[in-house]
């Protein structure tokens, strides 16, 4: 009789334990990805100008792409493994990882590799003077309607995504990333290794 | 052959399924039927769009579809819905590029398939489950409670209750104590006296043989159950403790409720009444909840407070603060108050005419005439503002015809009284000589008022229309000749100065008397610039409105000659 009611109560008690321990656990905020092993969506981004005094990188230079005009579209960087990254100026990861990202394309810019930054729920303004603090030398574009952002599911930014030759995702890490991780997962990149899950750092939710 | 069999497992099937359906279709028709994307046939645009949306949740704040959340987020995914419903696509198609793009998480309502399915199950079957255990152990409790009654007590024990029972003393038990036996001595001493009141209400004669012979039966054998179970807790605390607690403790509280309990129908009724309850609440919460509009404002709006909305009750409260202020005479705090409604409704005609009131008294005539007028704009009839027109006409301007125009429309709207006396009054003494145009009777009134403003003091100058600009002049119209410091973009006006009713071209002189702030010198290098407002009223820009500037602005106090023409047409 009290073994019965013990497993009784236990069998009650237990799923309802359980369910809170995983409710819990759970950061409902956090959204997993279905991009991963996907096609990239495409986009055309308005790019920034370099920031002063930085010399101008001109795609055309490795690409051979739309020499001088100030657009780019995913689909010109085909070939190449691309470090896609959104960004705000005022999200706080966003400005830790900057000077990260930056190390980061110093040492692999030689490589058939492209950076390229897009700022998202940001102004103008803002975005450039974030490019001009930490003397961003990668290609930065802005998404003004946000529909980019959408596209690639972005919740809380920063947000990375790591594209191959084919144009398929291999990697998503949310929130801030070290340069040692950018250049690990861009080269998997760019060899077409999927990663099977995202990562994840500091993130600040959008707007 | 093959297709008999089919028609026959078809025929044996369809019933069963359509069982099935139509279950699904009532459990569903529950879920849905409120929502408006099913209510609706052929909505517009916005319409779908916002049904559309209201099934996405919103990435920013998880519990808000992006119909009702606020963040820019949202509003991209919002504009994205509209565009793709422009293209043609159907909402399940949107919904399922949002669902590739952020996954399940992003539909507020789970598929209907798949794992999503479980959400939609798990509850109804939860609510069975419930049901089934709720009717079981009332069941059983109403069964046990039977079945307690009819106990046949160890005559051993009884005999000890008899005997303990008359001597039994009020023992001083620890009432905190949760242990078993603790509780066992309460109950028993508890019983002892029931025994000890019995006994004394049947001796008083309170009681008839019959009932005190049931109910002394009753309370004995109960005692002796106690009795026994407290032997059995001595002999177990005894051997051991732990799992064994929990017998003596439950047996405990079978003999505790004595009393007719509570029956089974009872016990549905409360069940159905806090399911009734449950789900009322649930309702009506989930439908009067919305997002906060502000700050200072409740999920609920009004919905349970029953408070008008906070911006209309702020401006009422916010009038009343300006008019006490104003009868206390603290101008400063009466000013803020109005200035605050008129920031929220800049029409507001009682703020405006308080305003006009207390420019009048620190002799801004043309300020309080605009703010009289901008009153007058909304309410024509609005007693204060003619009050006040006719005043700063009549004391500030010397337009003694205008005055007495303002003045006659007044009067027939006043009550008999002193106020409505008060403006005969000041009809009978405004001047019949007034008569004359206001233009020509002002620089010499004002020249005689004020030493100050000679000529030295002044600009003066013609203003006309560009003969290219044809259009009528409103006999609303008012003109305004504006003086603002040289060298800044816009900045507020050094000195205004208005003309009803003008007729070009017009001779104007600007002086001390114009200033915004009475009694600073007018000097310096200013920028003029002239303002015909069709409607007279300088809050709201008119389609026909023109404007001009001085070509050789900025000019310097005491030039003449300043001649302006009118050549610029506002849309």
């Amino acid at each position: 009789m009290a073994w019965r009611r013990l497993i009784i109560t236990l069998a009650v008690i237990a799923p309802v334990l359980w369910l809170l321990a995983f409710g819990f656990q759970r950061d409902a905020r956090y959204i997993k990805t279905p991009l991963i092993a996907k096609q990239a969506a495409p986009f055309t981004v308005t790019l920034f100008d370099p920031p002063t005094g930085v010399r101008e990188i001109v795609l055309s230079e490795r690409s051979g792409s739309t020499g001088g005009a100030r657009k780019l579209s995913l689909a010109d960087l085909r070939g190449r493994a691309v470090f896609l990254n959104f960004w705000a100026s005022w999200c706080p990861p966003c400005r830790e990882e900057a000077r990260d990202l930056e190390a980061a394309w110093q040492k692999v810019k030689d490589k058939n590799l492209v950076f390229l930054g897009v700022a998202l729920q940001d102004t103008e303004k803002d975005s450039r003077a974030f490019l001009e603090e930490f003397k961003i030398t990668y290609l930065n574009g802005r998404d003004e309607s946000g529909k980019i952002g959408v596209d690639y599911g972005t919740w809380g930014i920063p947000e990375s995504f790591f594209i191959d030759a084919q144009g398929r995702i291999t990697y998503k890490h949310v929130g801030g990333i070290r340069a040692t991780l950018v250049i690990a997962k861009l080269e998997e990149a760019a060899k077409g290794i999927v990663s099977a899950q995202e990562g994840k750092g500091d993130i600040t939710p959008v707007r | 052959m093959r297709i008999t069999t089919l028609r026959t497992i078809y025929s044996i099937v369809i019933p069963r399924n359509v069982r099935i359906q139509a279950r699904l279709i009532l459990v569903l028709s529950l879920l849905l039927f409120t929502h408006p994307l099913y209510a609706a046939d052929a909505p517009d645009l916005e319409q779908q769009t916002r049904a559309i949306s209201a099934d996405l949740r919103c990435v920013v704040c998880q519990n808000l579809s992006i119909a009702d959340s606020p963040s820019e987020m949202a509003q991209q995914m919002r504009a994205i819905v509209r565009e793709q419903l422009q293209a043609g696509k159907s909402p399940q198609e949107i919904k399922d590029y949002f669902v590739s793009k952020y996954g399940e998480w992003v539909l507020l309502k789970p598929a209907t398939r798949g794992i999503s399915l479980l959400v939609w199950v798990v509850p109804f079957v939860a609510l069975l489950i419930g049901l089934a255990l709720g009717i079981f152990f009332i069941r059983r409790w109403v069964a046990k409670k039977r079945s307690a009654q009819p106990v046949t007590a160890d005559p051993k024990l009884l005999a000890r209750v008899r005997e303990e029972f008359a001597n039994a003393e009020t023992e001083k038990l620890d009432l905190e104590d949760p242990s078993p036996r603790a509780q066992l001595l309460q109950e028993r001493s508890r019983l002892y006296t029931d025994l000890n009141e019995l006994e004394f209400d049947y001796q008083a004669g309170k009681l008839s043989q019959a009932d005190y012979v049931g109910l002394r039966r009753d309370i004995e054998t109960i005692a002796s159950t106690v009795l026994g179970n407290l032997d059995e807790v001595a002999a177990s605390t005894a051997r051991e403790k732990g799992a064994e607690r929990r017998r003596p403790a439950a047996k405990q509280t079978e003999v505790a409720q004595p009393k007719p309990g509570v029956r089974g129908w009872q016990v549905a009724v409360g069940a159905a009444f806090l399911l009734v309850f449950g789900l009322t609440l649930g309702v009506v919460l989930t439908n009067s909840l919305r997002p906060r509009g502000g700050e200072g404002d409740s999920i609920t709006g009004d919905f349970l407070t029953g408070t008008p909305t906070a911006s209309k009750n702020d401006l009422s409260a916010l009038l009343q603060e300006g008019r006490t202020a104003f009868n206390k005479q603290d101008m400063r705090k009466a000013i803020d108050a109005f200035k605050s409604v008129l920031a929220a409704n800049p029409n507001q005609p009682e703020a405006n005419s308080y305003m006009g009131v207390i420019l009048m008294q620190a002799g801004h005539a043309d300020g309080a005439l605009m703010a009289f007028d901008k009153a007058l704009s909304v309410a024509p009839n609005f007693p204060m503002a003619l009050w006040g027109k006719g005043m700063a006409l009549y004391q500030g301007k010397q337009d003694y015809a205008g005055a007495r125009e303002v003045f006659e429309k007044l009067l027939p709207l006043l009550p008999p009284g002193n106020d409505r006396e008060a403006i005969v009054k000041v009809l009978a003494e405004i001047p019949a000589a007034g008569q004359k145009p206001k233009m020509a009777a002002k620089p010499a009134a004002t020249a005689a008022a004020s030493s100050s403003s000679s000529s030295a003091g002044q600009i003066t100058g013609r203003i006309t229309i560009d003969p290219k600009i044809n259009g009528a002049i409103d006999p609303q119209a008012a003109l305004f000749i504006i003086a603002r410091p040289a060298g800044g973009g816009g900045g507020p006006p050094v000195a205004v100065k208005k003309v009803d009713r003008p007729a070009f071209p017009l001779s104007y002189s600007l002086g001390a008397e114009n200033m915004m702030t009475q009694g600073m010198p007018f000097t310096g290098k200013l920028t003029i610039t002239v303002r015909l407002d069709q409607d007279g009223n300088p809050g709201t820009r008119g389609p026909g409105d023109l404007d001009g500037d001085y070509k050789k602005n900025p000019v310097d106090v005491g030039s003449k000659n300043v001649d302006i023409v009118l050549d610029q047409v506002g849309k």
